[in-house]
Formats: C-alpha cells, sequence, structure tokens
C-alpha cells in the first residue's frame, strides 16, 4: 500500500512539476476562466436578469469548458516521448496511473475553480459571506466528478485524429447530472440560502464524483492497454 | 569463417523451463495482418539475443510483447517460468526497455526523468542509484539539464539509464543505435557488453548488423513474422553473415 501511494505521489509530482514548468494548461484554462466571466458580464442586460440569478449557470459552464481545456490535454505530455509506454511498462497499476492522474488534474481544475468564483463574485456581484465554505466544499466535489470523467475519456481521444474534437462529445452529456446539482447547490448558496436547502443536491454530487472516480479507476486499464 | 549454418528450425532453443525469458507460440495481429506468427524463443542468463529483419517483418512487435507493452493475439510471455499476468505488474519489475522513442519528459531533468522511473519501480537507495546511473553513460555533469536540453545521443544514452535503473534481468532494446554518434555508440556498447558479462538476458532489435553481431551470442533472422533463421554468433563472419542475410530475407535462403 506504502508503494502504491508513492507511484501515485510520483506521477502528480512529475505532472505538477511539467505544469508549473510549462504552465500550458493553467494558463489556457485560467486566461479561458477571467475572460469567459468578463464576456457573460457584458453580455447579460441587467435591466431584464438579475446577474447573481445566473451566476451559477455561468460559472459551471465556464468551468466545464476551461476544465476541459485543460484535462482534455492531460496525455499529451506523455505522448511527447512515448513517455506513457514507459509509466504502462512499469510495475504501477493501471488504477494507480488514473487516480495519480486525477489528483494532479483535480489540483489544477480546484485551483481554476476558485480563480473563477472569484472572477464571478466581482463581476456578478455574488456575496461570498454566508456560505463560501460550502461553495467551496461543491466547487471540490464538482471539479474531482469533472476531472474523473475528463480523464478518463481524454485517455480513450489521446492518439486518436479527433482526440480534442471528440472529447467534448463524449464527456457533455455524462456531466448533465454533474452541472444540474452543482449548478443548483452553487445557485443557491450564492443566493444566501441555507445548506440544508441543497444538502441533497451535495450528496448527489458527491456520489457522482465518487462513482466517476471508482468506474475510471476500474475501467482505465481497458483504455490504456493495447 | 564457416558460412552461417543452414536455416535452423523456426522453434529452435524452444522451452528449457528455468529459462529467463521464454516465449511460446507468440502470434500478433493487427486485424488481417499477421505481425508475429508463432514465435518460440528461451532465453537462459548471459544469454543476448539480436533479431535483425526487414522493415515490416514484425520485429518490434516482437519485443512488444516480450516486453509486457503489447497483448499477444495467441501465446505467452514467462519471466523466470512465470506467465506475464496482466493484472499483477510486479513482473515488469524484471524487464528494462530501451526503444528508439527514450519515454523521457523533456522538461524534466535528466536526474529527475532517473528519479521518477526510480519510483515507479520501487527502487531502494535511489539517489545513490540514479547518481550511479548518470555516470554509468557518463551524463553525471548533465544530470541537471533538462532532458529537452540534450542532444538525441544523450538522450539516448539517458533512456539506457532508465531502464537499467532498477537492475532488471532481462533488458529489451528496440533500434537503440539508431541516430547515435560513435561516441553514444560507444558508450551503449560498453554497457551492453556489461549486461553481457554480469549475466542479463538481452534481446535487440535492429538493422545494424555491424553492432548486432559483435555482442550478441545468438541471433534470428526474421521474416514476415517469423524466425527465418536462428543460431549461435560462435564464429560466424560478418560478412557471410551479411550474405546469408540477405538471401534470407530475399527468400533465397
Amino acid at each position: 500500500m506504502i508503494r502504491y501511494l508513492d507511484q501515485i505521489r510520483a506521477i502528480v509530482w512529475k505532472d505538477l512539476l511539467l505544469e508549473i514548468r510549462s504552465r500550458e494548461r493553467i494558463a489556457a484554462m485560467g486566461a479561458f476562466a477571467v475572460l469567459a466571466g468578463i464576456l457573460f458580464n457584458f453580455s447579460i442586460d441587467t435591466a431584464i436578469v438579475r446577474p447573481e440569478d445566473v451566476a451559477a449557470g455561468l460559472l459551471w459552464m465556464t468551468l466545464v469548458f476551461g476544465g476541459l481545456l485543460g484535462v482534455g490535454r492531460t496525455f499529451h505530455i506523455e505522448e511527447q516521448d512515448n513517455a506513457l509506454l514507459g509509466i504502462l511498462t512499469s510495475p504501477v497499476p493501471k488504477d494507480a496511473v488514473f487516480l495519480a492522474k486525477v489528483a494532479a488534474n483535480f489540483v489544477l481544475l480546484y485551483a481554476i475553480s476558485l480563480l473563477v468564483l472569484g472572477v464571478f463574485a466581482l463581476f456578478f456581484r455574488v456575496s461570498l459571506d454566508a456560505n463560501v465554505g460550502w461553495v467551496i466544499l461543491v466547487l471540490a466535489l464538482g471539479s474531482l466528478g469533472f476531472v474523473a470523467l475528463a480523464t478518463l475519456f481524454a485517455a480513450m481521444s489521446a492518439g486518436t485524429s479527433m482526440g480534442e474534437t471528440l472529447l467534448p462529445i463524449l464527456v457533455f452529456p455524462l456531466l448533465v447530472p454533474m452541472v444540474v446539482f452543482g449548478a443548483g447547490a452553487t445557485g443557491r448558496l450564492l443566493g444566501g440560502r441555507p445548506f440544508s436547502e441543497v444538502d441533497g443536491n451535495v450528496r448527489m454530487l458527491g456520489a457522482f464524483a465518487f462513482a466517476a472516480v471508482w468506474i475510471g479507476a476500474v475501467l482505465f486499464r481497458y483504455v490504456v492497454e493495447d | 569463417m564457416t558460412a552461417p549454418a543452414p536455416a535452423e528450425a523456426p522453434t529452435a532453443g524452444a522451452s528449457t523451463g528455468a529459462a529467463v525469458l521464454e516465449a511460446r507460440g507468440l502470434v500478433r495481429e493487427y486485424g488481417p495482418v499477421l505481425a508475429v506468427d508463432g514465435i518460440d524463443l528461451s532465453l537462459d542468463a548471459g544469454e543476448f539475443l539480436t533479431v535483425f529483419g526487414p522493415n515490416g517483418a514484425g520485429k518490434s512487435s516482437l519485443l512488444g510483447m516480450l516486453a509486457g507493452a503489447m497483448r499477444p493475439t495467441r501465446g505467452e510471455v514467462l519471466v523466470r517460468g512465470t506467465p506475464m499476468s496482466w493484472s499483477d505488474g510486479e513482473w515488469r519489475s524484471r524487464v528494462g526497455i530501451v526503444s528508439h522513442r527514450g519515454f523521457l519528459y523533456g522538461r524534466l531533468t535528466a536526474a529527475e526523468n532517473l528519479r521518477f522511473y526510480g519510483r515507479l519501480f520501487g527502487v531502494d537507495d535511489l539517489d545513490h542509484r540514479v547518481t550511479e546511473g548518470l555516470a554509468r553513460v557518463r551524463l553525471s555533469e548533465r544530470a541537471n539539464f533538462q532532458a529537452r536540453q540534450l542532444s538525441h545521443g544523450m538522450r539516448q544514452r539517458l533512456s539506457l539509464a532508465r531502464a537499467l535503473l532498477h537492475d532488471p534481468d532481462v533488458v529489451l532494446l528496440d533500434e537503440p543505435y539508431t541516430g547515435l554518434d560513435p561516441s553514444a555508440a560507444g558508450v551503449l556498447r560498453g554497457v551492453l557488453t556489461e549486461l553481457r558479462d554480469g549475466r542479463r538476458t538481452v534481446v535487440m532489435v535492429t538493422h545494424h548488423l555491424k553492432e548486432g553481431l559483435e555482442l550478441a551470442t545468438r541471433v534470428a533472422i526474421q521474416v514476415a513474422g517469423r524466425f527465418a533463421w536462428e543460431g549461435s554468433t560462435g564464429g560466424i563472419d560478418r560478412g557471410d553473415f551479411e550474405r546469408h542475410y540477405h538471401a534470407v530475407v530475399e527468400g533465397g535462403s
């Protein structure tokens, strides 16, 4: 078990170090998140719609699209020198490879989700005073479910000629429950409603994240094995 | 020099039970294409098999199956008598692989690349092994250079250090001499000689007859997925072997 965890830590360390040095994915996701927040802000007629009423939905859309920009490229760093084969021919269990990829992607996406939350708080006049802790928890569960699904499908589409086009087509339909529960909970929490009102949504979001991670870990070997 | 022996049975040398690396009836199909067509081999410690063959003969597919990177369509591979199991990766720690792709991360330094793979393989005393590995391939002074800043030859040497870091029983090499300058080729040759003399089992796939012959204890010529000829290197003259190779490849043997 200790060795298993060390193998996961090694891959997470490698992925994050490569990202810190290249800043390719974090820059793309961060720029997208900020620009999307600004554009959504200008696209809403505040005489008709109250910004805080639509903020949660737009926040989750920004996360989903921005997240795909980064998570979708998670296996590109492995393709450059066929490094994924180096990992797959090592004694590391395939589920450990998947969990490590999910963990590294989660760190990146969660950082971006907090940035997005800040951007929307600024532009959409949403108050974070009452429920900021619960909102952060909802974003964490949503980010985890999202990266688990997106990582699995990124592995499937990596190396295909239409990989980047294929990924959203494969992933979006499966993200519907996550967006429904996540946006619902976030909207109410940002509106200052008590956590008890969104308790069910958060539980469902948690179940979705757990299921996505578990199913991904089981299926990953069939995706990457020759 | 005596001419190479006439074509031997394609299954020569198969199955001795205690072999370090054994393949039984390996077949690999890609749809309708038969890349490897029923290869058997058995290699003991200290044996160095070089597989020659034209492009498309299925050499890399054979190596991929021996490495556990590719699932055979039929047949099996055994490492020290244990069949390769896809659910248990422990046997993989007995195998080291050098490909013409280095499995390296360009933005990690040479030492970081080795340290990363060392952790995947659970190597003990990792810092010492990394230092030793870099020295072995004469890259100590480049330890803190990112892999993308190294020349092709240096990357290939680093890849060799990566493959040997966990002290594998079996080393598999796919065209390791491709693109190497004489100096880098010399380092590679030195390390391969050490491996052979250190009783490691080596399988090398190459087009380079000179390099392939000089270290091998056995050679095979693979054509259309099968070992069309296999034999010991004892007493083989390179010139005669080259003529024999062309005869076999062109179907004249």
